[in-house]
């Protein structure tokens, strides 16, 4: 029984909103072990991202953690005070952003970011040690030196995202989060993005999870994959068993949506729309869209399940079973 | 509708916008229901000259011994006719001409841009100066000059919007759709892009009330007309010892001028409110 | 006769009014036919020109040089359309909260183009057309849509209502700039298939544009390939997605993340290039494949096998 890194139990987050509540993640529970990916994936809406960032703590001040519990590397995040969670933050583990051309400052050249970066939480190490780290960082993520002189602008998307990566692993974490890390960029250099996650994963026994609405970048970086719909936790299992043999509805539709050459020309989707999110409904979140929804459906809210060597959300499959 | 109660709500949430529309509305009332709460006409000479605050006479008297506190409420009359319809012309013009110059580029746009340049970096008080002293000291020469030398601020916010909203895909579909460039720029793009030129319209309106105070006190004035800074410029000569023939006129020009700045505040605040704050828990 | 030719087509955008020194090539010299009916692909990545294809060919701007023929009659030269053929020729766009004036109603955004078209001879005519076509595209009740602001609407409703719009015009040539590359994955289907719907039952040629191989491969008839404004492979979707032949297709076609099939990676030489240097093959610096005469000279665009083209040192020897 391999350690757990991570254990997230009855995670419930809200927003609030101008006198609305936005219920973003529902009662979501879930176990990354060490040296696991977990992938979360889900559409707009799904919760994905504020998962991620009631994990590392990073919340506008309009979010609320209404209830649960987050382990993480022996912590108990939920409860840590702002300068504890500031000292592991950046050190224990980190996150790796979206492409954003404002993550770093335009005025400043990357290289004395980075090394302030490293000063904030090494403040003992000399000048040599800290260039010495930085180029061995950038020699990781495939980046020349030269971009130790350069200003984000003069960056491309791929090689700003590589320096996101370098910045992520800077203080040796041991679990690191990457949040669409390869959207908005070229299919090439995701690709190749992608690969080099992939090798700097393994040689260095990184832990984490990676949120990301693409099922293709999951499914190439993963172990386990965490379905995510509305705020709820819909499916969750081994990547194999989602995509090949997917029980929720949900899943079903999503891995149905991916364009395949062998079908005809149409696509198919999932018809109707996300739910009002700011609704507290009591039945299953995604009935109105769900093909094989009952009446039972409408009425209580599914509980998540062991079916099949994987957690379900669905009353349906339960029942199979 | 939506749209405008938001709209509406952003304002009314900026503190001074509410405190803006406030006193506006104390001085349209005051404008429009002048008749009714002045006492006297302003144009009543008395016997009683120069006599100080009372309760006869609020804000007692000038040399002419008419009642400063009747001049002061017509005069708000004068001041707000200015300031709209001075400002709303410097608007109508600068939307008009920014939005074609944005939109038409090439030669034209370098043309206005030019323009709109020189006058920005003009005095322009000295050139309204000399137009009103060269024409005439009517009211209504005064208020069109304001109009016609201050809206290039107006058209340089109007030409920014415009070039960034053409670009947008609704106006790149209207082209496609066949609309004329002159149906775009009226139906889609003035409408979408004018909201910025009316927050600084705000300001301008506190701006040529200000010019025309300053007009009048020069004596470049209207005669005929009662305004705050002809009776600031008749008052002169006694301010030494019948402070309030000027101080009175002189503390509703300021009040008026912050009231439209106060204004102004608010709609920048309905128009471009901040992004809530993103902080640690 | 082909619906669209388009021959050498360049279009170049330059910074500095006197000295144009600066030139981002954003189209070099493309050439290729669209046959009426047809679902014609355009792939690339960000900054191949597709965007600029689309375009240029909606008459949205105008080319630097080459010659446009639509349905025989000469496009290029000047962007001054008759008004039917500027009727026959429209445009979606990727962004659905952009593609509407946010201060009309849905209903406004629609009868507008149809009156500047003159479909129908009055509103009340008008409205039953689009009733008929919000019906179509599964808008119930179809009135609470119409009466609604863009931004109340979600981004796949809104994209639908784009090609409602475009297509109440009866299109003769609808270019289709990716028009799902905003939307979460489930929503796609239900706007792509609306354009397969309504292409189909009117007949309307489209220039299909998106940096998704897989749903090009998936939708479209034939698919070109862009790299830094070349094409540098031509053919139907079957063949390009079986058998890709040109290097760039190939990683391409490598690196769509797919659940189906395993791929094996092939790697590009170089990281990130910008733009085009030299004379030689656009691609060359980051091919695996490249040899001395692709740094050389640019191979030309030349039929390996029937309806199938490509610009590739390895396939022609002139």
């Amino acid at each position: 029984m391999k350690n757990v890194v991570l254990n997230v139990q009855d995670l419930t987050v809200h927003y609030k909103i101008s006198k609305k509540v936005i219920h973003a993640v529902e009662n979501v529970s879930f176990k990354v072990e060490d040296g696991e990916f977990v992938g979360i994936v889900g559409e707009s809406g799904s919760g994905k991202s504020t998962l991620a960032h009631t994990i590392i703590r990073l919340l506008p001040i309009n979010a609320i953690v209404v209830g649960g519990r987050i382990e993480l590397l022996g912590y108990d995040v939920l409860s840590l005070g702002e300068e504890d969670m500031r000292k592991i933050r950046w050190k224990e583990f980190s996150m790796v952003f979206q492409k954003s051309l404002n993550a770093l400052s335009p005025v400043h050249k990357v290289g004395n970011q980075l090394a302030d970066a490293m000063k904030a939480h090494n403040p003992n190490l000399t000048e040599e040690e800290i260039i010495d780290r930085l180029k061995q960082l950038l020699r990781m993520v495939n980046l020349p030196e030269r971009v130790l002189k350069a200003y984000p602008h003069q960056l491309s998307g791929g090689m700003m995202q590589r320096i996101m990566i370098a910045l992520a692993l800077l203080n040796h974490p041991k679990f690191i989060i990457f949040d669409e890390a390869t959207t908005a960029l070229d299919v090439v250099t995701q690709g190749q993005i992608i690969e080099e996650i992939k090798s700097l994963v393994k040689s260095l026994s990184l832990t984490g999870l990676v949120i990301s609405h693409d099922l293709g970048v999951v499914s190439e970086l993963c172990d386990e994959i965490v379905v995510m719909y509305a705020g709820r936790l819909v499916e969750h299992g081994t990547t194999e068993q989602i995509l090949q043999q997917p029980l929720h509805p949900y899943t079903q539709g999503l891995v149905r949506s991916l364009p395949d050459f062998a079908r005809e020309r149409r696509l198919f989707g999932i018809p109707g729309n996300l739910p009002d999110l700011s609704e507290s409904v009591h039945r299953c979140v995604f009935a109105p869209r769900c093909p094989i929804a009952n009446e039972e459906c409408f009425t209580t809210v599914p509980s998540t399940e062991e079916v099949d060597g994987r957690r379900v959300a669905c009353l349906k499959v339960g029942a199979r079973v | 509708m939506r749209f405008r109660t938001d709209f509406a709500k952003r304002y009314l949430s900026s503190r001074y916008g509410l405190a803006g529309l406030i006193m506006f509305l104390a001085m349209l009332i005051m404008a429009l229901f002048a008749p009714v709460i002045a006492p006297y006409k302003p144009t009543d000479i008395s016997h009683d000259m120069l006599s100080p605050p009372s309760k006869v006479h609020p804000f007692g008297t000038d040399h002419l011994g008419r009642d400063v506190f009747s001049r002061v409420v017509y005069g708000a009359r004068v001041s707000l006719t200015v300031g709209f319809v001075a400002a709303g012309l410097s608007a109508l013009i600068g939307i008009v001409i920014g939005a074609l110059s944005g939109y038409i580029g090439g030669v034209f746009d370098e043309v206005i841009s030019k323009i709109i340049d020189s006058f920005l970096m003009f005095p322009v008080f000295f050139l309204i100066l000399i137009i009103v002293a060269v024409f005439g000291r009517n009211l209504v020469y005064i208020m069109l000059v304001i109009g016609l030398t201050t809206w290039p601020s107006n058209a340089r916010i109007m030409r920014a919007q415009t070039m960034s909203i053409k670009e947008k895909a609704f106006v790149k579909i209207a082209r496609a759709n066949g609309e004329s460039p002159m149906r775009i720029i009226f139906t889609h793009i003035i409408p979408n892009g004018m909201y910025p030129v009316v927050a600084n319209s705000a300001m301008q309106i506190g701006g040529a009330i200000l010019t025309e105070a300053a007009l009048s006190f020069l004596g470049l004035g209207d005669p005929s007309v009662v305004s705050w800074g002809k009776m600031i410029n008749d008052a002169r000569s006694y301010m030494s010892f019948a402070w309030w023939s000027i101080v009175f006129p002189g503390i509703f020009t300021v009040i008026t001028v912050v009231t439209f700045s106060f204004i102004g505040d608010g709609l920048q605040q309905a128009l471009y409110p901040k992004l809530s704050e993103v902080r640690n828990e | 006769m082909s619906l669209l030719s388009v021959k050498n087509l360049k279009k170049y955008y330059s910074a500095g009014l006197v000295k144009k020194h600066y030139s981002v090539k954003a189209l070099d010299g493309v050439s290729f036919d669209i046959e009426p009916g047809e679902l014609f692909g355009v792939i690339g990545e960000s900054g191949c020109g597709k965007t600029t294809l689309g375009l240029v060919l909606s008459r949205l701007e105008r080319e630097t040089s080459g010659e446009i023929t639509f349905k025989g009659l000469k496009l290029s030269g000047t962007l001054k359309l008759d008004s039917d053929t500027r009727r026959q020729i429209q445009i979606i766009f990727q962004n659905p909260y952009e593609s509407f004036d946010p201060r009309l109603r849905i209903e406004q955004s629609l009868l507008l183009p149809m009156r500047i078209n003159r479909i129908c001879d009055n509103d009340a005519e008008r409205r039953e057309k689009i009733l008929g076509y919000m019906k179509d595209a599964g808008f119930e009740p179809p009135d609470a849509f119409l009466n609604r602001y863009p931004h109340e609407l979600s981004g796949g409703q809104l994209q639908r209502i784009s090609i409602i719009r475009a297509m109440l015009l009866k299109p003769t040539f609808l270019v289709a700039d990716e028009c799902v590359s905003m939307l979460d994955l489930s929503v796609r289907a239900s706007v792509v298939n609306l354009l397969l719907d309504l292409v189909e039952r009117e007949k309307t040629t489209v220039l299909f544009i998106t940096h998704d191989l897989s749903l090009a491969g998936h939708v479209c008839d034939r698919i070109m390939v862009l790299y830094l404004g070349k094409t540098v492979e031509l053919s139907t979707a079957k063949r390009i997605v079986e058998s890709p032949l040109h290097p760039y297709t190939r990683i391409l076609m490598s690196y769509s993340p797919s659940i189906f099939k395993k791929r094996e990676k092939i790697s590009v030489k170089k990281l990130d290039v910008e733009t085009a240097i030299g004379s030689g093959c656009v691609f060359a610096p980051r091919c695996p494949y490249s040899f001395e005469k692709c740094a050389q000279q640019m191979p030309p665009l030349i039929e390996i096998e029937p309806s199938h083209s490509v610009a590739c040192w390895l396939y022609s020897r002139t």
